[in-house]
């Protein structure tokens, strides 16, 4: 089994571009998708799928309710918490449930007893699909939701399921932008990463951030320079590359094309397979190929 | 946070160095009575106890909360502090102040920076803070959104960008606040009906100085002040005068 992530650090760099079309290039290897973009799940959107298999409601949020029967208005609840997720609210304590992650030191510390943390509480969804590129798993966090790492992990062992069952022998993992707990569970175990970039200062600055984590999972990474024309005087990416003994598997020029496969909700590859960008992702393709037996 | 980029295109180089840090427990064993009421209140289960019954800290899996430290009956819980990572605080020209928090890589968690961050803003005192959230929805966005008057919503007129910012108006009622929606890339799609019914208070068109200005390292209101772009941000940044005074 070979598990791909396509990472960036940078957001909006063609991470989904690529997974989608690289997915579609190769669906022949039996591979499964895993969308781990919980906060802002798109790949469903690309492959224009509609309708789920399996939908699991995701309970994990845990968070801190107050009982204003036995509440005296002490307002230690708020002093302690480090998120500053109690404020008050007409002179009575008030838990802000976007912020609060349910740790639990204001119901350690009321003298009253009147703070409950209610577990189990729904924070997101699972979603199970098909595509024509091979079985495929998405997530959706609720919105204000902390930690959407674990979600993560539950996606991919979904897919490793797959794995175990025969259903398919690779996986290929689009991931989150930042370098987060979402990032960090999707890079968790990979076999390769392949890390987009741009060549700006600020995409390079990206790279350099979540190459770190790549290296601390002892995943082996490779390079993809996206809009590589847009700034042709620019060598950073190519010297850290050198620098860190990165190979560059791809250079992607820019091309309006990609723009318009995404209105038309398809991957990038099959919108239009002749297109600058698209022929430089077949040869990116063709290099993972080799990687996957 | 977890990739900061602003400096690049405001200043040259980040000022104002400080470490953020959260808490961490540290075990006073002479004072534990190995009653496991820290252990039985981490809602991360960040603490575990071997054969001899004493408390030891997993601190991958520690939030930082202080839990644990309040629940000890006889204060064997000392303060320690765990580095996650930096805040800047960089003069970009008399007017404009740039504060910047960079977390640590491989900290799961970005919240607490934010929340450090923000603190470190709000002891300046300024008259007017923007916040420049990171992508997504969590609560480390909520956290940079919080309090704030309105929110600019930045999207592209495609159905991923669409769905997103869908997402993030569902934070902002949340939170109680207005959303105001700036299309970037304007003109990438001319399908109208795809963009729902928010208040759209500026239309930037796709062009290639936005591009050119990243790779200068400026801003293009600055590297290309005449450009379309420039004339319209200029136009939106007029609007948000209105909307603040």
């Amino acid at each position: 089994m070979v598990e791909v992530v396509i990472a960036s650090g940078k957001g909006g760099v063609g991470k989904s571009t690529i997974s989608s079309s690289i997915s579609a290039l190769l669906s022949h290897k039996n591979i499964g998708i895993v969308d781990a973009d919980a906060e802002a799940p798109n790949l469903h959107l690309i492959f224009d799928t509609n309708s789920w298999e399996e939908e699991i409601e995701y309970k994990e949020k845990s968070v801190a309710a107050i009982d204003y029967e036995k509440c005296v208005n002490c307002s230690i609840c708020q002093e302690v918490c480090t998120y500053e997720a109690v404020e008050n609210r007409n002179g009575l304590p008030h838990i802000k449930e976007y912020i609060c992650e349910g740790c639990g030191a204001c119901k350690v510390v009321c003298p009253v007893d009147a703070v409950r943390i209610t577990k189990n509480n729904l924070s997101g969804w699972i979603r199970v699909g098909r595509t024509r590129y091979g079985p495929f798993v998405t997530s959706e966090l609720d919105v204000g939701q902390p930690n959407s790492g674990k979600l993560v992990t539950e996606e991919k062992n979904i897919a490793k399921k797959w794995v175990r069952e025969g259903k398919i022998k690779h996986i290929i993992v689009d991931s989150a932008a930042g370098i987060g707990c979402q990032v960090i569970a999707s890079m968790s175990g990979a076999t390769y990463a392949l890390l987009v970039a741009e060549p700006t200062e600020s995409s390079l600055s990206d790279l350099r951030r979540v190459f770190y984590l790549a290296e601390h999972f002892r995943t082996k990474s490779f390079i993809i320079i996206n809009k590589e024309n847009m700034n042709l005087g620019f060598n950073g990416i190519m010297k850290f590359s050198e620098e860190n003994d990165l190979e560059i598997i791809g250079k992607i020029p820019y091309d309006k094309t990609v723009a318009a496969s995404m209105t038309h909700k398809m991957p990038l590859v099959e919108y239009d397979g002749n297109s600058p960008a698209s022929r430089s992702i077949k040869e990116i393709a063709s290099f993972l190929e080799d990687l996957m037996p | 946070m977890e990739c900061p980029n602003d400096h690049i295109l405001l200043s040259s180089g980040l000022k104002g160095e400080e470490k953020s840090y959260i808490f961490r427990p540290r075990f006073n064993y002479s004072k534990c009575t190995k009653c496991s009421l820290c252990r039985d209140n981490c809602t991360e289960n960040a603490i575990v106890m071997f054969k001899e019954g004493y408390p030891f800290l997993m601190p991958t899996l520690c939030s930082g909360c202080k839990t644990c430290q309040l629940a000890c009956p006889s204060k064997a819980i000392e303060e320690d502090r765990k580095e996650i990572g930096l805040t800047y605080v960089t003069p970009v020209n008399n007017n404009l102040t740039l504060v910047t928090g960079v977390l640590k890589e491989g900290e799961e968690r970005s919240y607490p920076l934010v929340l450090n961050t923000k603190r470190r803003a709000d002891i300046m005192d300024f008259d007017l803070e923007i916040y420049d959230t990171s992508a997504g929805t969590g609560n480390h966005v909520a956290a940079a959104l919080e309090d704030s008057e309105f929110a600019l919503v930045v999207t592209e007129p495609t159905p991923l960008g669409i769905h997103d910012m869908k997402m993030i108006m569902h934070l902002l009622e949340k939170l109680n606040i207005k959303g105001y929606v700036i299309l970037n890339r304007a003109d990438l799609v001319n399908d109208e009906h795809i963009i729902p019914d928010y208040e759209i208070i500026g239309s930037i068109p796709l062009s290639d100085d936005i591009v050119q200005s990243y790779v200068r390292g400026k801003p293009v209101v600055d590297a290309f002040p005449e450009s379309d772009a420039s004339v319209e941000l200029r136009r939106i940044m007029e609007r948000v005068s209105e909307l603040l005074w």
